[in-house]
């Protein structure tokens, strides 16, 4: 019996959720995005960057852009632009579809302004989804599981985890805020915009909580499991299935409707058997509830 | 004209043109709830943003005082804060010092989002009923505090909407209202102007000290700006250069005097125009003039832009007829009448004046009947690595 069931994309990755996605290249196109975005089956995010970006920031977050719409749990995508701004629409869209990603565009420069803009992305998004209702879940193997884990900091569950979903033939990638330090020497490092590969890899300078979510999507993660320290609220992602487990037991009674386990309470056993449930349909607490986080990390200030 | 102004009366003496029940997450895992506590309820109205709310964020203090600026803008009647504990309470006790009226909503206290949800929107809703009661009284024009913005500009701005926009401004100055003028970056080349309007020699000297401060920590920090400043709409526009869009851009604020500069998301402490740091980013620059408790908006723009505030009116002028046109309901006025003869600088200035005043007094904006409310949190450098200079 086959480990994991998803959705084949064009590269050959398995996808554990088939999203359409609809994403504005620039906080100008939020609202034009949330309107195309209310069609059922679709995630409109919204977020505060693409303009007066400078430096490695530019390219920072084209690359997040990139790696976020081009995650094998999104089914399709729209890309929304203004015209006029510093991470211009269209290139983005181009380099997307480029990826093999099934890709709609909507300008609003372009097409004449919210209402047109609104009526042709709703219009792309019926296309995508008439597409993506002829995608059927296919059988793969855990080595096509790429897990991702965000932490503050390296703790016992997580070196746990993960060595169960290495042994496992799984993928895993770590995501911590600063440097790795000491822990996991033998971990590869994965750069900005690049995927993980086979066994355990790491992403320095990831941000931190849900910063780290976009971090690991972009590293191809379609899980991710959330082990951060004491206190720290839980926080979704907007295409993926985030496992949030509660750093103290404080923290899980006052949020629990919000968390799906108490790290006081779980296992390394346990977590990796709700991994796979995970990505093979159940729900995670961030999907019950619809967060749609997308919080990115930002390398420089805005001009 | 001026006789017809009404508003909403605040406790403080300050005046408010609309009356939001503002639903706002004091963390970014309070999103969520922020917006389902407002779907679906008119009169409510929530936003989204990226801020963990980390004390040891070295832009707590930035961030913390423009989160609690907005809430305690004057068009919001109350504003429901929603806090992971009970004990985050640093955001409403700051909007409270500065006339606002906050309640807290602690998401620990309710067991995530459906509790939070399910316990605030009884609040909310008996807030809005409230609002709806208070009524709208005269207002005196100095009640008006307009931000001034442009953004996607082009050849034409400094031409058509951007000084005509100064006309409007100088207007409303003259009749007791204030005006901010903003965006630091697209004011650096016109420092030496700005500052020679200044009241005092100590406000002109501020003014050269923020706008040649920017320019040093663009050098220092040796970054390309370009597509940053201009933008590549700018570009596309016929704007080569920083400076010949400045020379634009400060048209935005007539020929009044200079009375202060502001800080990022400050009050202005008198009347007049007021010069605010901020960047040119338009979201970041219209959140800041609005924390800053600027009740009105106006908006130059000549590649088109949709966006609004969520609780503040922003009146949207096109440089260019082509753009107003093409842009179907998104521009509120055309500035490009001027190039075609059929509006003057002055007559064009006294149209946006007039506009202005209606829609203090109600009108709905282009970006409020559609309900953008685009918000964005200012940073001075990046949470993890603090540029070293």
């Amino acid at each position: 019996m086959a480990a994991l069931r998803g959705y084949r994309r064009a590269d050959g990755r398995l996808g554990a959720r088939n999203h359409i996605l609809v994403l504005p290249s620039v906080v100008c196109a939020d609202q034009t995005a949330t309107l195309i975005g209310s069609e059922p089956g679709t995630v409109a995010v919204v977020h505060q960057h693409g303009c007066g970006q400078v430096g490695d920031d530019v390219e920072h977050t084209e690359k997040a852009f990139l790696g976020f719409a081009t995650n094998p749990n999104v089914g399709g995508a729209v890309v929304v632009s203004l015209g006029c701004e510093t991470i211009q629409g269209r290139r983005l869209a181009n380099r997307i579809a480029e990826r093999g990603q099934r890709l709609e565009f909507a300008g609003i420069q372009l097409m004449g302004g919210t209402a047109n803009t609104v009526d042709r992305g709703r219009e792309a998004v019926g296309r995508l989804r008439e597409q993506l209702a002829r995608d059927s879940l296919e059988e793969g193997g855990v080595g096509e599981l790429v897990l991702g884990i965000s932490v503050d900091a390296p703790n016992d569950l997580a070196t746990g985890l993960a060595r169960l979903a290495v042994a496992a033939g799984a993928a895993v990638v770590v995501a911590v805020p600063g440097r790795l330090g000491a822990a996991w020497p033998d971990a590869a490092q994965v750069g900005d915009g690049q995927r993980a590969g086979a066994g355990l890899s790491v992403i320095e300078d990831a941000g931190e909580g849900a910063e780290q979510h976009v971090a690991l999507a972009v590293a191809g993660a379609q899980v991710i499991v959330s082990l951060r320290g004491p206190g720290r609220p839980p926080q979704g992602f907007a295409t993926g299935p985030v496992v949030a487990v509660a750093g103290d037991s404080a923290i899980f009674a006052a949020l629990a409707d919000d968390f799906d386990l108490d790290a006081a309470a779980t296992s390394p056993e346990e977590l990796w058997q709700l991994v796979v449930e995970t990505f093979n349909g159940r729900l995670t607490a961030s999907e019950e509830r619809g967060a749609r986080d997308f919080v990115l990390r930002r390398l420089a200030r805005t001009m | 004209m001026a006789g017809l102004l009404t508003g909403y009366r605040r406790g403080d003496g300050r005046w408010g043109i609309r009356n939001h029940v503002l639903v706002l997450p004091a963390h970014t895992a309070a999103n969520l709830a922020a917006e389902r506590i407002t779907d679906g309820l008119p009169g409510a109205v929530s936003v989204a943003h990226q801020w963990e709310a980390q004390p040891d964020d070295p832009d707590h203090e930035r961030i913390s005082a423009t989160l609690a600026g907005f809430a305690a803008n004057p068009n919001v009647f109350a504003t429901v804060l929603i806090t992971i504990q009970e004990s985050d309470q640093e955001v409403a006790r700051r909007a409270t010092v500065r006339g606002g009226v906050v309640h807290v909503v602690a998401m620990a206290s309710h067991r995530g989002t459906a509790g939070t949800v399910a316990a605030a929107r009884p609040l909310v809703e008996r807030l809005v009923q409230e609002a709806g009661r208070q009524p709208r009284e005269p207002m005196p024009i100095s009640g008006l505090v307009l931000g001034l913005e442009c953004g996607g500009s082009d050849a034409l701005s400094g031409i058509t909407a951007n000084p005509a926009l100064g006309v409007a401004s100088d207007l409303l100055i003259a009749a007791g209202g204030s005006s901010i003028l903003a965006e630091t970056p697209e004011l650096i080349g016109a420092e030496h102007l700005l500052a020679a309007r200044a009241v005092s020699p100590e406000v002109g000297r501020r003014v050269i000290e923020v706008i040649t401060g920017f320019e040093e920590m663009i050098r220092e920090l040796g970054v390309d700006v370009r597509n940053a400043q201009p933008t590549p709409g700018n570009q596309a526009g016929g704007l080569t250069t920083i400076e010949e869009k400045s020379l634009g851009a400060a048209k935005k604020g007539g020929d009044s005097p200079v009375v202060g500069v502001l800080d990022f998301a400050s009050p202005p402490a008198g009347r007049g125009l007021y010069i605010m740091d901020t960047p040119g980013h338009d979201i970041e620059q219209m959140v800041g003039m609005v924390a800053g408790g600027a009740n009105l908006a106006a908006f130059t723009t000549g590649r088109g832009t949709p966006t609004g505030c969520a609780i503040v009116p922003v009146v949207k002028i096109s440089t260019n007829t082509a753009i107003f046109d093409r842009l179907v309901g998104d521009i509120d006025l055309d500035a490009g009448r001027i190039l075609d003869g059929l509006e003057s600088l002055e007559s064009m200035g006294g149209v946006i004046y007039e506009r202005l005043l209606a829609v203090a007094a109600g009108e709905l904006t282009s970006s409020e009947g559609r309900g953008n409310r685009e918000f964005a949190i200012s940073r001075t450098v990046s949470p993890m690595t603090a540029f070293s200079g």
